[in-house]
C-alpha cells in the first residue's frame, strides 16, 4: 500500500484503508479519508457507490473487511454510539413528541432527565419549532420533521455528524431552506461534518471539501478543496467562483477529464 | 346552522346519528320481512317484542347478563394478556417464531365446540372452561397483530438507535413495545367482538351457573322465540360495548392516532422546563420581590 494513502492519525474523523464487502460484492475498495476537526466535508458519487456503507462503516454500524476508523486518533471500528447519524428518512418515532423525539438518544442510552427536556426545548425554540413543542411528528411538515431529526442528532452531543442526504426527500424551496439552517448550526457549533449528497450545488455550497467517489467499488477519485468564504448565503449560489467549482465537480462526477491525482 | 358546533363534537354526533339510523333500517327490514311474509310471532317475533321481553324479564336477565359479561371480560382480559406476551416472545427471535406459529394456527382450527366437553372434564362446570374459551378466541388475533406491528417496525429505525448506542432493554422499552400498541388494539377489536361468542358456546357446553347462554338454549328448547331474540340483542350489545370500550382505551392510549399535539399534563411540564409557568403559578410572589 502507498505510504501517501496511509493517514498519520491527526484528524478527527480517520477512515483509515476500508475495504467493505458484502456476500462477494466489493461495496468499498481500500479507501481513506481524514476529516479535520470542525471540517466539513461533502460526498458526492453515483448511485450505489458505497456512500451509505462507509457511513455505516464509521457509525460502527458495520465492520470493515479490512481497514480502521478512526475517532480523535483512537480505534472506534465497529463500535457505536460515536457519533450522531442522520438518515434521509426522518425516522422520527409517532407517539413521541417534538420534545420526546429530541431527547431519544438520551431515552435509548440511560434514560431522560429534566437537563435533556430542557435542552431539548432549548434546542427546538432556537432553532424555529418553539410553537411545536408537544406536536407530534404527523402534525408537522416534511421540513420541520428534518429539522427535528437533526436537532436529535445534535443532543447526542457527538462532535461528529454523519448525515446521509437528509435534504434529499425535501422540495427544492425547502431543501434550500435547510441548507442555510444547516449552515448556521455549523456556525454556531464546534462540529465536524460529513455529508452525503447527491446535489453537486448542495456539496459545494455547504461543505470545505468535495470528496467525488467512483462508481462501486467505491473509491475517492478526486478531492476539491471549497475555498469560498464564510458565512455563506444565497448569492454565492450564482457566483462565478461557486459556478467554476460546480463545473469541475460535474466534470468529476461524470468523468469528462481525467481525475486530478 | 351546524358550524356553531366545535368540530370534534359535530363528528362525533355525525357519527351517533348515522349508527343510529344503521340500527332503525335493521329494525325496519326485520319488520317488513314479517310483514311481507306473513310470519307469526313464534316464527320470528319483531325486535320491538323481543326488546318488551327482555324489559319485562329485566329482574331475572340482569343476574345472567352479568354473568355472561364476567366470562366476557375475564376470558378477554385473560386472551389479550396471553396473546399480547406471546406475541413479543415470538419477535424475538425467528426460531421460537416459526416454533409456535404453525401450532397457534392449529389450535384456530380446532372447532371450538370439540373441546368445550373435555374442558368440562378436565376444569369442571364452573367459570375456569369457560375463561379458557373465551381467551382461546381472543389471542389469537392479538398475537398476529402483535407480531405484525413488530415485524413492521422500520430497520433503519432499529439501526439508527443501535448507531445512538441504544442499550437492548432501553431499545425494547422506547421502540418496540410502544409500537405494538396500535396493532395490539386491532386485535382487541376483533377479540373484543369474538369474545362474547366464546362465552356462550362455553355456557352451552359446560354450565352450573345460570348465564345469557344458557337462557338462550332453554328459550330454544321450549321455542320461546321471543326470548331467544331477546336473548341475542342482549348479547349483541354486550359485544357492542366491549368493542367501544377497546376503542375509548385506545384513544386514551395511543393520543398521537388522533391528535396532533400531547395531552395538556405533559403540555404543563414541558411549560415548567422552560420556565415559563412559575409565572403564572405565582406572579405575586415575583412582583413583590422586584419592589423589595
Amino acid at each position: 500500500m502507498l505510504p501517501e494513502t496511509r493517514p498519520s492519525g491527526a484528524g478527527k474523523v480517520v477512515v483509515d484503508d476500508v475495504s467493505i464487502r458484502f456476500e462477494g460484492t466489493l461495496a468499498v475498495d481500500h479507501l481513506s479519508l481524514t476529516v479535520g476537526r470542525s471540517e466539513f466535508v461533502s460526498i458526492v458519487g453515483p448511485s450505489g457507490c458505497g456512500k451509505s456503507t462507509l457511513f455505516n462503516a464509521i457509525s460502527g454500524l458495520v465492520r470493515p473487511t479490512g481497514g480502521r476508523v478512526l475517532l480523535d486518533g483512537r480505534d472506534v471500528t465497529g463500535e457505536t454510539g460515536h457519533v450522531g447519524y442522520m438518515l434521509q428518512k426522518d425516522l422520527l418515532i409517532p407517539w413521541r413528541t417534538v420534545v420526546g423525539n429530541i431527547v431519544l438518544g438520551a431515552a435509548l442510552t440511560r434514560g431522560t432527565n429534566r437537563q435533556d427536556r430542557e435542552e431539548a426545548v432549548r434546542l427546538a425554540t432556537r432553532y424555529g419549532l418553539g410553537d411545536f413543542l408537544d406536536h407530534y411528528p404527523h402534525a408537522l411538515s416534511g421540513g420541520m420533521r428534518q429539522r427535528v431529526a437533526l436537532m436529535r442528532t445534535l443532543a447526542l452531543h457527538a462532535d461528529v455528524l454523519l448525515l446521509d442526504e437528509p435534504f434529499g426527500a425535501l422540495d427544492s424551496q425547502t431543501r434550500l431552506d435547510m441548507q442555510l439552517w444547516l449552515l448556521s448550526i455549523f456556525q454556531d457549533l464546534n462540529v465536524t461534518i460529513l455529508f452525503v449528497t447527491h446535489d453537486v450545488d448542495e456539496a459545494i455550497f455547504l461543505a470545505d471539501r468535495v470528496v467525488v467517489m467512483s462508481p462501486r467499488p467505491g473509491r475517492i477519485i478526486a478531492d476539491l478543496p471549497i475555498a469560498l468564504p464564510r458565512p455563506r448565503d444565497i448569492d454565492l449560489l450564482t457566483a462565478p467562483a461557486f459556478t467554476q467549482l460546480k463545473r469541475e465537480t460535474l466534470r468529476l462526477l461524470h468523468g469528462t477529464v481525467e481525475p486530478a491525482a | 346552522m351546524s358550524s356553531r358546533l366545535p368540530s370534534p363534537l359535530r363528528t362525533a354526533l355525525l357519527r351517533l346519528g348515522l349508527a343510529a339510523v344503521a340500527v332503525a333500517l335493521i329494525f325496519g327490514v326485520w319488520n317488513l320481512v314479517i310483514v311481507a311474509f306473513g310470519l307469526k310471532s313464534y316464527a320470528l317475533p319483531t325486535p320491538q317484542s323481543a326488546v318488551a321481553a327482555d324489559v319485562d324479564h329485566w329482574h331475572d336477565l340482569a343476574p345472567l347478563t352479568l354473568q355472561t359479561v364476567e366470562e366476557t371480560a375475564y376470558g378477554f382480559l385473560i386472551g389479550a394478556a396471553i396473546g399480547f406476551l406471546l406475541g413479543v416472545v415470538m419477535s424475538t427471535s425467528r426460531t421460537v417464531q416459526r416454533l409456535i406459529y404453525p401450532t397457534l394456527i392449529t389450535s384456530q382450527a380446532v372447532p371450538i365446540v370439540a373441546i368445550a366437553a373435555p374442558l368440562a372434564i378436565l376444569f369442571g362446570f364452573g367459570m375456569l372452561p369457560k375463561l379458557v374459551i373465551v381467551a382461546w378466541v381472543v389471542f389469537f388475533p392479538v398475537v398476529v397483530n402483535v407480531l405484525d406491528g413488530l415485524a413492521h417496525i422500520d430497520p433503519d429505525l432499529i439501526n439508527l438507535s443501535r448507531a445512538m448506542g441504544a442499550r437492548r432493554g432501553r431499545g425494547f422499552l422506547v421502540i418496540r413495545l410502544p409500537a405494538t400498541l396500535s396493532p395490539l388494539f386491532s386485535g382487541l377489536k376483533i377479540g373484543a367482538t369474538y369474545a362474547v361468542t366464546g362465552a356462550v358456546i362455553g355456557e352451552w357446553m359446560a354450565s352450573a351457573q345460570q348465564g345469557l347462554g344458557t337462557y338462550l338454549q332453554t328459550a330454544n328448547a321450549s321455542l320461546d322465540t321471543r326470548g331467544v331474540f331477546g336473548a341475542t340483542i342482549l348479547l349483541t350489545l354486550i359485544g357492542v360495548v366491549s368493542f367501544l370500550l377497546v376503542v375509548a382505551v385506545e384513544a386514551v392510549a395511543t393520543p398521537w392516532r388522533s391528535r396532533s399535539t400531547a395531552r395538556p399534563r405533559l403540555r404543563s411540564r414541558l411549560a415548567l422546563t422552560a420556565g415559563g409557568s412559575r409565572w403564572t403559578r405565582n406572579p405575586g410572589r415575583y412582583a413583590r420581590s422586584t419592589h423589595d
